[in-house]
């Protein structure tokens, strides 16, 4: 049964230092430049958090996918962290990361010791961001299933909600540590509505927009003429796929003693299917191009019954050729 | 989070099983078969594969040439085509490899009970099919025959050469080989690519199933022929070389659309992979 708990600013943050001062690892959205993302937070950084707005600059799985890992012997965690302020674009995402990498046969330790290690404080949109469209894939701005705890700030106040058994043990932790009441009625009732009207807003931005079954038939059916077309200004950066919450395909490397690194990948680079023999499938900048949205809206939604597009719009954000996902979809209308 | 319904096979997925090469036999110019001995038994299905680790330079898949009965020994054919191959060519006996796996879905052989089996190989793809041949030969009761077809470039560049007097002489089995063009050495067998041997099925087509490995593009046209001679999508049984690198469905590498080849191959039937991408590629 989900719990909630009121606690006022300023004793939240000294609750935040009190955690950080005996020495758990607290991550959450720091601004610099207009910019925000995660960050290790300290004493200086805690007042400066960034509540409920729209999606951190990094994807959610930068915690549970390091960029580089040496997962000889497993690459385990060191220990907890605790994820402040994770958007549920990105909660949704894990589903997809957890199906690949804590499938029956072959559990990827690194990942699940650090998916088992983290408290994830998802935190609903009260902004929301030029590109964000989750819920045009039936995704809400404010988190579901998926994380541990609900976070929203009324500006006064910081209200907690469970959202899993091991939120609940968190949520015990902190009430004996720091004053707490219980949220009233009016309070949940503004937060609901200020994330209901980031919904609303999102949904009108992105009116006309196929939604993910649409646009699953649409990917399939477009001619090799329109990614042609629209792949002209890709420049292979892989940009698009570093940043999406859903993207997770690495590369082995060998290092001597049989060590094996696990380090970011992707199949917008060239060569990355290419076998020795010179075959290569992705040949083609335009199939690459065509691969990410098979992936995304065809292949893994059908493979793995979950979304791998969650709507986040970072990829559009990124692409330095200027190339939006949405408005190529919406020219296959 | 999922929850884990089986034994959860976590540590160890990117280590190595230490191997050390005992003989390196000199199958052809460009084809060599590395005899290594694991340093614990070493179990597989046939048609499965294994990532095989030259210290700090970098793996590659390969399915095991050799017996899955004998597991005190392995055997992996490989061809000089690229970096890494090459440098496994440059290896002397004695040297330490490492070992991941074994990874996929090998040949499904109770399938191949009671029936007739066609074989089509080409090049270094016979040496998938040789690890097949092993166990064909010691389910040789269960089965009705034997037909192996084998094309390779030059009479030269045919491997395994004592093999198939060998498979010759034993009851339910026969072999038919050609070389795409004569290189002056002593040849009895056809010339022309493989698909010359497939002008006749050669086996019952209403008892029959067909295995092929090879070349992409003789794996292309070896099945169009197959098809032709009248054999179903589902009993052609294609063994899918792609990029497999971490070999446990996770990379991505050897994604050929919703299939991980890795995991869900790299044995399929035509039946299950006729509508991806760029299968011959």
């Amino acid at each position: 049964m989900q719990k909630a708990i009121k606690i006022n600013k300023d004793e939240w943050n000294r609750l935040l230092i009190k955690l950080s001062d005996a020495g758990e690892r607290l991550y959450a959205p720091i601004r610099h430049n207009g910019v925000f993302d995660y960050e290790l937070i300290d004493t200086e950084s805690i007042g400066e958090i960034v509540y409920n707005e729209a999606k951190p600059a990094s994807p959610l799985k930068i915690f549970f996918l390091p960029i580089r890992l040496n997962v000889t012997g497993g690459g385990k965690t060191p220990g907890r962290i605790i994820i402040i302020g994770a958007p549920a674009c990105d909660i949704e995402g894990l589903k997809l990361l957890d199906a690949i990498y804590i499938d029956e046969k072959y559990t990827d330790e690194s990942y699940l010791s650090r998916r088992q290690n983290a408290i994830i404080i998802g935190a609903p949109c009260h902004k929301t961001a030029e590109n964000c469209h989750c819920t045009t894939y039936g995704v809400n701005p404010w988190p579901g299933d998926g994380c541990d705890i609900s976070l929203s700030s009324t500006g006064e106040d910081i209200i907690l909600t469970t959202m899993s058994e091991k939120g609940n043990g968190f949520m015990n932790e902190i009430k004996s540590l720091v004053d707490s009441t219980e949220p009233e009625a009016g309070d949940m009732e503004t937060l609901k509505r200020l994330q209901e009207a980031s919904a609303a807003e999102i949904a009108d931005k992105n009116d006309g927009l196929p939604g993910k079954e649409e646009t699953g038939k649409l990917v399939q059916a477009a001619e090799s003429s329109f990614w042609k077309e629209h792949s002209s200004k890709c420049v292979s950066c892989g940009a698009c796929a570093a940043i999406c919450p859903t993207c997770t395909c690495f590369l082995l490397i060998d290092r001597p003693g049989f060590e094996k690194i696990k380090q970011q990948d992707t199949c917008q680079y060239p060569a990355f299917e290419r076998v020795a023999g010179g075959e290569d499938p992705l040949k083609e900048l335009s199939v690459r191009f065509h691969n990410r949205y098979m992936c995304k809206f065809v292949w893994k939604p059908e493979r793995f019954g979950v979304l791998a597009c969650t709507g986040c719009g970072r990829c559009i954000d990124a692409c330095i050729a200027g190339i939006s996902k949405n408005e190529v979809i919406r020219e296959m209308t | 989070m999922k929850k884990q319904t089986k034994e959860v096979k976590g540590k160890g997925l990117y280590e190595v099983l230490k191997a050390e090469v005992d003989e390196i036999i000199d199958e052809s110019p460009l084809i060599k078969t590395f005899v290594m001995t694991p340093e614990e038994p070493f179990k597989f299905n046939t048609g499965e594969f294994i990532e095989l680790t030259l210290d700090g330079l970098g793996e590659a898949p390969f399915t095991p040439s050799s017996s899955p009965f004998v597991t005190e020994k392995l055997e992996v054919t490989i061809m000089k085509t690229g970096y890494i191959t090459s440098k496994f060519h440059d290896l002397k006996s004695g040297a330490i490899l490492g070992i991941r796996g074994p990874f996929g879905r090998g040949y499904p052989v109770d399938r191949f009970i009671g029936k007739e089996i066609l074989i089509v190989g080409g090049g270094c793809g016979l040496a998938p099919i040789r690890s097949l041949l092993f166990t064909l030969i010691e389910m040789k009761d269960q089965i009705e025959k034997v037909v192996l077809l084998y094309g390779s470039k030059t009479p030269t560049d045919c491997i395994y050469k004592p093999m198939f007097a060998k498979l010759n002489s034993i009851d339910k089995f026969e072999t038919y080989r050609s070389a795409d063009r004569p290189d002056g050495t002593e040849w009895d067998e056809s010339i022309g690519l493989v698909t010359i041997l497939l002008d006749q099925p050669m086996v019952d087509m209403d008892n029959s199933i067909a295995v092929v490995c090879g070349p992409p593009v003789m794996m292309k046209f070896a099945t169009l022929r197959l098809l032709e001679l009248g054999f179903s999508d589902d009993d052609i049984f294609l063994s899918m070389e792609k990029n497999m690198s971490c070999g446990l469905g996770k990379c991505g590498h050897c994604m050929m659309g919703e299939f991980f080849v890795c995991k869900d191959g790299p044995v399929f039937t035509y039946a299950e992979i006729k509508h991806s991408p760029e299968i011959w590629k």
